[in-house]
């Protein structure tokens, strides 16, 4: 009986002692000084199926497409903590090419900030494209970023600018079967401003620290290039769209839209 | 007892714990494979209640989709659980359950199989067992003062589920496991039984609720509640004692919560229907089920359990 009473303290010591809380809630933790890394991951999707080059997706009126190039600039990317501090990343780093051709096996492409500030953070904020104030900085003013976006096809010419996004491939409808596709959607210069931002809330904090890298998990739901604010129609001239005045400003809306935040990794 | 529960004292003090990993949707692994084999959906013991000590072992299959898409590809899963389990008397109406899985885990993707294995999370619980005995005629004076058990008896569990399994922490490439042998948390049990054993018939069901506890990266698997029950009839001849069950069981799993806050698609259930049998000749017991899901969603319907095999060999003390 006597092994029995121990046995069943030591039990009842155990549950009790795995249901107390640590109560770290009354000790905060002391970030100042501490920074880590911050990922963010880009999976491309067309609405709740997988992206995958040469796949024939549907859009609406009778249209589809398949694509073969797909890339788009994010740049300006900055995170909002709890207490509502901006971290912006540093300027001449603030740029990056998400190219589905570099997406790893699982059909993600990841940009990794370093030396990102600890903190709590509850959203994320970034623009798709190249804002004014960073084009005028002239052609030497942009760093490596700007060779590139050479080497991707990211650039038309230095006066006309970056290309904000790139689709390229083919598209049919009731009349035609596999004509081009181009999407090649920008600024124009400083005489048509098409950069537009996004911001993001987390469904979790995103807790960056010196030895946490979390990871933040984005959807980019390229239906909505087409199908997005505006639906538009490739019978329509949506198929070219270059530097139009009319056409680029509603792709531009259409992407600002596409984007998602599906869960993030504290790790 | 003091010896088994030095032993796991042990394993748990010479294992580096870390928690799940949560890539690609993979960190409830954990909790399939390292509670759940060892939980009350699996059942405790033998049919007949009777005290044994035996080795178990569970085969388990899984497919779960590895990407946020529709048409994300999916990995397999094949879990291989092999356990020492027993039952072991302390008193007439207490005894110990116990269980020590060794795990053995295979994850397939694309072509390629990654394994993982190594001793699982044990658990060790208490019983109380109150049995009901026959109402006594009052004319009648009962010399022996022997009290006629009437097969209906109720069983009161107590117990923890203890982080012996190890974490091997893989890095992030993307085809990365992230299924573990064990959830690193302390856990607690609380299980009640009714058992019915006629001469032709007999029903156990069993009720266990788990508290989760938080493990070391401030992950707290979502608390679990079990059900089992299973119907048996019993074939007996001089030698060989045949008992065919059928049987239901299930699990309803909370959300994961990290940090204090819930994590989506984390949450879950499981319905199963079982088919086995026992046969016991002399102090032997061999069992064998097989386990169909009836319906579930488990982990925001990411995770699909496809079947469940078990074989065992007792021997009853």
């Amino acid at each position: 009986m006597k092994t029995l009473k121990f046995a069943f303290a030591l039990l009842l010591c155990t549950i009790i002692s795995a249901c107390s809380s640590d109560d770290d809630a009354n000790n905060p933790e002391d970030l100042s000084g501490q920074n880590g890394t911050l990922t963010l991951k880009f999976d491309n999707g067309v609405g709740d199926q997988d992206f995958i080059f040469g796949t024939n997706y549907n859009k609406s009126n009778n249209e589809s497409y398949k694509v073969d190039n797909l890339k788009y600039i994010i740049s300006n990317i900055r995170v909002k903590d709890s207490n509502g501090n901006t971290f912006m990343y540093p300027d001449e780093n603030n740029a990056f090419i998400v190219d589905e051709a570099d997406a790893n096996n699982a059909g993600e492409i990841y940009i990794t900030l370093n030396n990102i500030d600890a903190a709590d953070y509850t959203e994320v904020t970034f623009g798709i494209g190249i804002d004014q104030e960073r084009f005028a900085l002239g052609a030497e003013g942009q760093g490596d970023f700007l060779e590139l976006a050479e080497a991707k096809g990211m650039l038309w010419s230095w006066a006309a600018g970056y290309k904000f996004i790139r689709i390229d491939g083919t598209y049919s409808n009731n009349t035609v079967i596999n004509e081009p596709l181009n999407i090649h959607m920008g600024s124009v210069g400083s005489s048509l401003d098409n950069y537009k931002e996004v911001t993001l809330s987390f469904p979790n904090t995103v807790r960056v620290r010196q030895d946490a890298s979390p990871e933040i998990h984005i959807k980019s739901d390229i239906s909505k290039v087409f199908d997005g604010t505006t639906t538009v129609n490739f019978a329509d001239g949506y198929d070219q769209v270059h530097v139009d005045a009319v056409e680029t400003p509603i792709i531009a809306t259409n992407i600002s839209g596409m984007f998602e935040v599906h869960h993030i990794h504290n790790d | 007892m003091s010896i088994l529960l030095f032993q796991f004292q042990n394993l748990n003090a010479h294992n580096n714990l870390e928690p799940c990993k949560n890539h690609n949707n993979h960190q409830f692994f954990c909790d399939l494979c390292g509670c759940e084999t060892s939980s009350g959906s699996f059942g405790y013991g033998t049919l007949s209640n009777a005290n044994f000590i035996g080795i178990r072992y569970i085969y388990q299959n899984f497919e779960s989709k590895t990407g946020i898409f529709e048409n994300s590809p999916k990995s397999k899963e094949a879990f291989n659980t092999y356990q020492l389990w027993a039952q072991i008397p302390i008193t007439k109406t207490i005894y110990i359950s116990a269980n020590l899985p060794y795990q053995d885990l295979n994850r397939t993707f694309k072509g390629t199989t990654e394994n993982i294995s190594g001793l699982g999370d044990s658990s060790l619980i208490g019983w109380y067992k109150l049995n009901f005995y026959k109402k006594q005629d009052e004319k009648v004076v009962n010399f022996n003062g022997e009290k006629e058990a009437s097969g209906h008896s109720l069983q009161f569990g107590l117990g923890v589920k203890l982080p012996t399994g190890e974490f091997e922490e893989r890095l992030a490439d993307n085809v990365n496991p992230g299924f573990q042998v064990g959830t690193g948390s302390f856990d607690g049990i609380l299980s009640v039984g009714y058992n019915y054993g006629g001469n032709k018939i007999g029903i156990n069901t069993l009720l266990s609720y788990y508290l989760k506890g938080e493990n070391k990266n401030k992950y707290q698997f979502g608390n679990q509640f079990s059900y089992a029950l299973n119907a048996y009839t019993a074939f007996s001849t001089d030698k060989v004692n045949i008992m065919p069950f059928v049987g239901v069981s299930g699990d309803v799993y909370n959300a994961i919560e990290q940090y204090g806050e819930t994590l989506n698609d984390t949450d879950g259930d499981i319905l199963n229907g079982s088919l086995g049998s026992e046969v016991a000749i002399k102090n032997f017991i061999f069992g064998a089920s097989y386990t169909l899901p009836i319906s579930q969603k488990l982990f925001g319907g990411n995770v699909e359990s496809k079947q469940r095999f078990s074989v065992y060999v007792n021997f009853a003390l």
